[in-house]
């Protein structure tokens, strides 16, 4: 129902990311500290003076008033600011929507991208600013698009429209969820449809993050030159890394839900430390051949096998020795380092053909496995392979789920080794903590969990999370198929909006009133 | 927390007012970047440097995006309001959350008032204003500074807590009898008295009003004059306040907010002339200026604004004699200066240079650019003669006034285009030089006697003395419970109310007072507190709906139902439909009658579609209790309402 409303009168007019850190100097260009400007195509002066005034105002007001400014309104527009050490982003909108909401969307968009990417001072340091530039405009154009003005003001989520749905239909996507949190590995998850929420488990907030993820997919695959649809071949997994602030992870591990299991919880953290050396396989897909990140955890001989595969992949990323060291010391650390050098060779687009190489080699994960000459990971290569049968077995599509796959793994793998050396970086105030998000899609419909990382190399949780939930998701996908209505109809001009603040969800209805 | 700054285009600060708190953060500030040993530099230094940056920014900003800064808020909640007349940007700075950004715009948008009540038409030249801001001479400036300071702190003090300056109307002291016999006694008496003694030096008493605390209790206009409007006439009660402070809060024991920062009574009279040292220190003051004593008979130069058959004449010169009877008790007189015939005549020229500058920035040029009244030739003329009787003492105007006419006029002159722009301005600036010159720069005492003579004054001081022995203790409590809600037994549930009329700029509520040590049928303390902070924010809450194009305003808060209305009613109290109010931006000036008056921009509003009526705009805000239902609540209303303005109960101007 919110498309009833008008789309527009969001209204971002700018939005930039500043590096002071890098225009200390009296003769040092703006530009050089320009990270990230939309819209692109602003002649380089404008941006310069919006950025050079704009940051040295906000740096002014500070030291006046000791406190880092928070909105710069000009008589035109208006400017959400946040910074964090030497970055400075501005989100500029019109002066007509309330500040609130430009505030709110401008903290959203910094929270998507360290979701997604981890630390920001770590992305950079790793990433070309072309690639991360693709990332906000991503990010920017998801938050921008699609809702209503009214979503807009109160940020609330999208949901399916609940008043045409079967209360059951509900009800059984919730029974779902629970069946799949009975695997202590899964923290939470929620499922969506169409990039609309169907049910969900975790708070407003990351259910927003979540989606950004999906409906970038599910858009993709909508697009006729897009990669082979997942539609087409009834059902595939992926997982990507995703990083947690500490708070959200405490309120996860405080949720009810997680004290209603609370024998598997216990358990749970004791396996975290034996897990760590299964999580060293991790990758439940054969492409990524993350064996060699499990080289880096424990034996010194592996790590030297797998630096220079690194560093030849990776010119952006090179690898730090203390880095490493950091890792043994820390052994809860280790479960997300290994995931993501090893995730991180396949970053980016540049990597494509060292990607490409892998893949043609074919049989790379097993000659790697081979080579690091672990039992261990031979067993679980073979686990890995039966993670992968089933699955051919199901969708029987190998070649095109196995490509996609892929690219998710790669796709997630850019984060993770940046938001590991920022959770290994101290000097990092609020440590992100790297997570994985498993996806589950049928068609139109994805089940979405957040699990713990070594979820991924736990062949028996994932058999066991897969199978019971993929009768029941075809079964909910095939009536949600068969109710949600195509457009809208006509626009009506008084709507009744109903907002739960709790969930962050807007309901509308009508006035039928009007008709009689 | 709080700060007020004016600076100039190149950053230079042209005024500045600090509160003790942010003056000790911002030594703090700078101490702490001080080397050791290293002496603090100057105050002025330290806030000049410390803003530099944002005021560059801000003409940066207007130079090359043609846009710039309204405001910024930081995390702690300090506000900063920011706002540019001509070259003067102002800023205003709030860091312990008393102020919001309506009323730091207000505050800029009142001190730019007053600025252009003490300096009249030099506000109108950037270039003479800042030289006029910022005199040379240290002591001088300290004392204009001083001056200017001690303004804004009376005005921020009376609106905290004064009702007529929250809604930015004039009250009046409710007692019919005694005013019409104050009026009379004003008008038959003592101006009559004043304008025909040969002690007056040329002067004319056109205003004389008596004042108790910031309460009218007699206003009296003489025929030939002009009606002073409400924004002029609360500017006046500001400054008289100013001199003569009521010691509402020196005589109640309790302790009050904003106690400490209330001078002490002293009588200050200041004179704006250069070279004469005049003037009184706020007892606060840091540095210590030898001042000989006041001369309280030296008036005080205001401009305000005159509407003749002529035309609108503003900013036109008057006296103020401010004659205190007793404490609390002011008797004000306005007089016509007898030169004031020069304002008008350099008003006229500017106004007519203005324009012929504006259609020649608009590209026409010749004939097209100087149609119009005055013509250009009877301009010519009429200014040849003006320059004439100025005699030789302006060589500079004379000698621009020719550049202008060789090459307005001239044969081989490039005649009336774009070139002419820069000799328009300079004209301009001529004229108020002029201008400054005859009404702003005390002749110096050797001069023939400009104003009432100190014996005159003196008379009519004791003439009003005299006709008000009687009634002196009553009007000062008379003042403090002009109407209370005793009066209204027919409301019941009615807990306060203020009802403002627009078009003549007056208001009536019931007294407020808690600062009284006896209670009121609000009581005391917490209370009154309570609601005293409510209507506050209520009237900051409906002038933002205003603002947005709202007229009526419902709130329920807590035990609380608030009304707001505002209407328009015809000459004979006949209620007009009403109409789409126009929506303002958000930077738009403040709504008020104090420095902008938005209620006469509303009634020509409205008037577009109502001509030939006399439009009068009514507002009325009521606080009742929550469980009165809102039907009685809205009957309330309507009674109140009508039987407020009953001609009988509130005598007219």
């Amino acid at each position: 129902m919110a498309e009833l409303l008008s789309p527009d009168l969001r209204g971002c007019t700018y939005f930039f990311l500043y590096d002071g850190s890098k225009v200390k100097e009296e003769g040092d260009a703006t530009r050089e500290g320009i990270c990230y400007f939309y819209p692109e195509e602003t002649p380089m002066d404008k941006q310069e003076l919006l950025c050079g005034q704009l940051a040295g105002v906000a740096r002014c007001v500070s030291e006046l008033s000791s406190s880092s400014v928070r909105v710069l309104r000009l008589r035109r527009n208006k400017y959400a600011i946040r910074r964090k050490d030497d970055f400075l982003w501005a989100l500029g909108s019109s002066v007509d929507v309330p500040t609130i909401s430009v505030c709110e969307l401008l903290d959203q968009l910094i929270d998507l991208f360290c979701f997604y990417n981890g630390s920001v001072r770590q992305s950079y340091q790793r990433n070309s600013r072309e690639v991360l530039a693709m990332r906000w405009a991503q990010y920017l154009s998801h938050l921008q698009a699609g809702s209503s003005e009214l979503h807009h003001i109160f940020s609330c989520l999208k949901t399916i429209d609940a008043t045409n749905v079967d209360p059951l239909l509900l009800l059984k996507a919730a029974l779902i969820l629970q069946a799949c949190q009975r695997c202590p590995l899964v923290l939470v998850g929620c499922i969506l449809f169409r990039g609309r929420v169907v049910s969900t488990q975790m708070s407003p907030n990351l259910t927003m993050k979540v989606m950004v993820h999906e409906s970038e997919t599910y858009n993709k695959a909508h697009k006729p030159n897009g990669p082979s649809t997942s539609s087409s071949s009834g059902g595939t997994v992926s997982s990507i890394t995703v990083f947690l602030t500490m708070s959200e992870l405490q309120y996860l591990q405080s949720t009810p839900v997680d004290k209603g299991f609370k024998f598997h919880s216990t358990p749970h953290k004791d396996t975290i430390p034996k897990k760590t050396r299964l999580s060293r396989t991790l990758s439940d897909t054969p492409s990524t051949d993350s064996e060699p990140s499990d080289a880096g955890s424990t034996h010194s001989s592996q790590k030297v096998s797998f630096s220079p595969c690194l560093s030849a992949s990776d010119n952006v990323f090179s690898p730090d020795p203390s880095e490493n060291t950091t890792d043994l010391l820390h052994p809860p650390m280790q479960s997300q380092c290994p995931l993501s050098n090893g995730k991180s060779s396949h970053d980016a687009e540049e990597d494509e053909s060292f990607y490409h190489s892998f893949h043609t080699n074919g049989g790379g994960m097993s000659q790697i496995g081979d080579s690091s000459g672990l039992e261990e990971n031979s067993h679980l290569n073979g686990a890995c392979g039966t993670v992968f049968d089933f699955r051919a077995a199901e969708c029987g599509n190998e070649e095109s789920h196995d490509h996609k796959v892929g690219e998710d793994s790669r796709r997630g793998s850019g984060g993770s080794a940046h938001g590991c050396s920022g959770a290994t970086n101290s000097h990092n105030e609020s440590p992100l903590v790297p997570m994985t998000l498993y996806l589950h899609r049928v068609k139109g419909l994805v089940l979405v969990l957040l699990v713990e990382p070594h979820f991924l190399s736990d062949t028996a949780s994932m058999e066991e999370v897969y199978h019971s939930s993929l009768a029941a998701l075809n079964g909910l996908e095939a009536h949600l198929r068969t109710i949600i209505p195509g457009p809208p109809g006509v626009q009506v001009p008084y709507v009744f909006a109903h907002f739960d603040c709790t969930q962050s969800t807007m309901t509308f209805s009508h006035f039928s009133l009007l008709f009689y | 927390m709080k700060c007020l700054l004016i600076a100039s285009e190149s950053a230079e600060v042209l005024f500045n007012w600090t509160d003790p708190e942010f003056q000790q953060k911002i030594q703090e500030q700078y101490g702490a970047s001080q080397e050791e040993g290293q002496r603090l530099p100057a105050f002025e230094d330290s806030i000049s440097t410390l803003f530099a940056p944002i005021i560059i920014s801000c003409i940066t900003m207007v130079d090359r995006l043609g846009d710039s800064y309204a405001s910024f808020t930081t995390e702690n909640n300090h506000i900063y309001v920011l706002h540019q007349f001509d070259e003067c940007l102002y800023i205003a700075v709030n860091g312990d959350g008393e102020e919001g950004e309506d009323d730091l715009r207000r505050k800029i948008y009142v001190m730019k008032k007053m600025i252009e009540v003490l300096f009249g038409m030099v506000t109108l030249s950037s270039n003479l204003l800042r030289r006029e801001l910022r005199p040379q001479d240290t002591e001088q400036r300290a004392r204009l500074w001083k001056h200017l300071q001690s303004l804004l702190e009376t005005y921020s003090h009376i609106r905290e807590n004064d009702q007529s300056f929250l809604v930015e109307a004039v009250e009046r002291l409710i007692h019919p009898t005694l005013c019409e016999q104050c009026i009379e006694f004003l008008e038959r008496r003592l101006v009559q008295q004043l304008n025909s003694s040969i002690e007056r030096a040329g002067e004319e008493v056109m205003h004389a009003f008596i004042l108790v605390h910031t309460k009218l209790l007699a206003f009296y206009s003489s025929r030939n004059a002009s009606t002073l409007v409400t924004s002029d006439l609360l500017t006046l009660i500001i400054m008289a306040q100013n001199m003569y402070p009521s010691c509402i809060d020196l005589d109640d024991p309790s302790p009050e907010v904003g106690d400490a920062k209330r001078k002490a009574p002293v009588p200050g009279f200041f004179n704006l002339g250069v070279g004469t040292p005049r003037g009184v220190m706020a007892e606060d003051s840091l540095q210590t200026l030898e001042v000989p004593p006041p001369d309280p008979s030296t008036p005080r130069r205001v401009f305000l604004e005159v509407s003749l058959k002529e035309g609108l004449y503003p900013m036109m010169p008057h006296s103020m004699y401010c004659l205190p009877l007793w404490p609390g008790i002011t008797l004000v007189l306005l007089t016509k200066i007898p030169t004031s015939a020069v304002a008008m005549s350099v008003y006229t020229y500017l106004e007519a240079f203005a324009k012929l500058e504006k259609r020649l920035r608009e590209g026409q040029e010749g004939s097209a650019a100087t149609r119009g009244q005055p013509t250009i030739h009877d301009l010519r003329s009429k200014l040849d003669k003006f320059i004439k009787a100025l005699g030789p003492s302006d060589i500079q105007l004379q000698n621009v006034w020719t550049e202008f006419k060789t090459r307005a006029f001239g044969r081989g002159g490039p005649g009336f285009n774009r070139d002419l722009i820069p000799w328009c301005k300079n004209m301009k600036t001529q004229l108020c030089g002029i201008y400054r010159q005859c009404f702003l720069i005390d002749p110096g005492p050797s001069d023939v006697p400009r104003h009432l003579s100190p014996g005159l004054q003196e008379r009519a001081q004791t003439l009003v003395q005299e006709k008000l022995m009687d009634w002196k203790d009553f009007l000062l409590v008379k003042s403090r419970r002009n109407i209370t809600m005793v009066s209204y037994p027919d409301f019941p549930g009615l807990i306060h109310f203020i009802c403002v009329d627009r078009s003549t700029g007056q208001m009536i509520a019931p007294s407020l007072n808690i600062t009284e040590r006896n209670t009121s049928e609000l009581g005391k303390g917490p209370v009154a507190q309570f609601i005293k902070s409510k209507v506050w924010s209520l009237v900051n809450t409906t002038r933002r709906y205003l603002q947005k194009g709202y007229s009526t305003v419902t709130l329920r808060d807590g035990d609380f139902y608030f009304c707001y209305f505002l209407w328009f009613e015809n000459e004979t109290g006949y209620k007009l439909e009403a109409v789409d109010l126009p929506i303002l931006p958000d930077d738009s000036p403040p709504i008020g009658m104090l420095s902008w008056d938005y209620y006469r921009k509303l009634r020509r509003y409205y008037s577009k579609n109502h001509q030939g009526e006399v439009v009068k705009c009514y507002e009325l805000l009521t606080v009742h209790l929550g469980v009165i239902p809102s039907e009685i609540i809205l009957q309330h209303c309507r009674q109140l309402a009508s039987k407020l303005w009953e001609p009988s109960r509130n005598p007219l101007l």
